[in-house]
């Protein structure tokens, strides 16, 4: 396989946009072009979940690359669930790995804001099993709260400590710009003062309003080169060096152990494997924080802590932005926002930015491996990226 | 007659499945459909459960309480629950009756009460 570089990168604001799907797609794209310099593009991945259902499109890939202008490149979709944007990244991964392109563009978007709240919650709810889990009424916030309640019986996580995920990531947030929540909130507004219960109720016990992600609009996009490209522009050279991907069960009542994540600890096991790095080399990290518990639990199950300990972790400083292992610095799903077809591609956008040190007040000093967690139904499909910067 | 949820039992190895697959996980029998369905049990015990405020639409309910519940054979099933206050181990006994509405469509699953 060819080494596959990261040439240029775009984002949206992640929030309500008011133009349509195939723009909010084709915008971050023109931010990537004109960050790398770059316009040959040979073939484009477009990742995105709700065309279909929540916009009434389809082939939108087919609209994108034509409101780029770059017919007659070649243009696929890629509707992955919630892991759409990683494993649109890992489709223009392979097809530069391979020798097949040079030039590939990965752009991915979500509108679903044009719907309303019931309807955006029933959209990502047909992702869970039609026959065992849908017809019930479960939701993905009814899974995370299942899955919390074990989490606290089994190791002793809080809502203190779901609280503390959810402070640190909307502060995170409030130092990036293209975020959707610019709101500070404390452990005493969400959790403790007598408002607390008004400001944050349940949305499925025992998770609160606080603890999940918004529902947004955006777009996210990266242009992926052959080494022979990468060298000849004046970027800064990061390399995507371990793409991982696994699966598990689609209902989520058939694990073994429900506690385990085992697709997230399968996808970044073979990302850490390709790239010939362990956890303990990583030095920023975007986990797919979509609730709370998600970014303590995926933060053992890629290895950054053993099992149990995340909380502890947290509780220590060790992943706030000033610690010994930031995740999250972009605010996370929590604060940056879901826009869920591009949620990978722009965990991607910001540890590019982070590797190459132009994340301005939210800079990681001295990032130099950075890692994603792109968490696709209840875990159902996971795609783990590690990426190295090289000069 | 009492409605039923049906299990899938591979004839070649006996594993049971819930939902249906096409290929059995234990053994991986490539000819399709090499399964009996077999009644699911209605006695369990609570793994774990939530009471959801914000329910998708189709459910004109305040709240709605879902679990996740080992039926007494060892089979996992997801289902609403009807307890007031539940607690991780408790013993359920679940009834089929109807658990979603649309216009012209109703589905039948699980409903479990306290034993």
């Amino acid at each position: 396989m060819r080494d596959v570089y990261v040439a240029g990168i775009g984002i949206t604001s992640f929030t309500r946009l008011e133009y349509p799907l195939a723009e909010i797609a084709a915008f971050p794209a023109m931010l990537a072009m004109k960050d790398s310099g770059l316009t040959d593009i040979e073939q484009v991945y477009v990742a995105n979940m709700g065309a279909a259902r929540v916009n009434h499109q389809t082939a939108l890939a087919s609209a994108v690359v034509d409101s780029l202008s770059l017919t007659p490149a070649g243009a696929a979709s890629i509707e992955n669930g919630p892991a759409s944007g990683s494993a649109a990244i890992k489709e223009g991964f392979l097809a530069v790995a391979s020798g097949m392109h040079d030039i590939v563009l990965v752009t991915g978007a979500e509108r679903m804001r044009e719907v309303n709240n019931l309807e955006a919650t029933d959209f990502i709810a047909t992702l869970t099993h039609p026959l065992a889990e849908y017809i019930y009424g479960v939701t993905l916030p009814s899974h995370a709260a299942m899955f919390t309640r074990l989490y606290m019986e089994k190791y002793g996580v809080t809502e203190r400590h779901l609280a503390m995920v959810a402070v640190k990531n909307q502060n995170n947030a409030m130092l990036n710009e293209f975020a959707h929540l610019h709101q500070p909130i404390t452990i005493e507004g969400i959790l403790d003062s007598p408002e607390a219960m008004t400001n944050n109720p349940y949305v499925a016990e025992p998770l609160r309003f606080f603890d999940a992600c918004p529902v947004s609009d955006g777009g996210a996009a990266v242009i992926l080169v052959s080494e022979k490209v990468a060298k000849s522009i004046d970027r800064p050279l990061v390399r995507i060096a371990g793409v991982g991907q696994a699966t598990d069960t689609h209902a989520v009542h058939e694990r073994e152990n429900p506690t385990d994540l085992l697709a997230v600890r399968r996808a970044a096991e073979l990302s850490f494997g390709m790239a010939g790095l362990t956890p303990s080399d990583v030095d920023v990290a975007e986990l797919h924080d979509a609730f709370t518990i998600l970014e303590i639990a995926e933060s053992e199950e890629v290895g950054f802590f053993a099992k149990g300990e995340g909380h502890i972790a947290l509780e220590k400083g060790e992943t706030a932005l000033d610690g010994r292992l930031p995740i999250n610095p972009s605010g996370g799903l929590k604060g940056k926002g879901h826009p869920v077809g591009a949620t990978g591609v722009g965990q991607a956008h910001e540890i590019v930015h982070q590797l190459r040190g132009e994340a301005g007040a939210r800079q990681v000093a001295d990032a130099r491996v950075g890692f994603t967690c792109n968490f696709g139904g209840f875990g159902n499909n996971v795609i783990c990226l590690t990426f190295v910067r090289e000069n | 007659m009492a409605r039923e949820i049906y299990a899938y039992e591979c004839t070649e190895c006996g594993t049971l499945h819930y939902p249906f697959k096409m290929r059995c996980r234990n053994c991986g029998e490539l000819e399709p459909f090499k399964f009996k369905t077999v009644p699911l049990p209605k006695r369990g015990k609570l793994l774990t459960f939530t009471k959801v405020y914000n329910l998708p639409a189709a459910y004109e309910v305040a709240t709605l309480g879902i679990a996740i519940v080992e039926l007494e054979n060892g089979v996992r099933v997801t289902g609403q629950l009807e307890v007031d206050d539940p607690t991780i181990g408790m013993d359920l006994l679940g009834d089929v009756g109807v658990v979603r509405e649309e216009p012209y469509n109703r589905y039948w699953g699980f409903i479990f009460r306290a034993a």
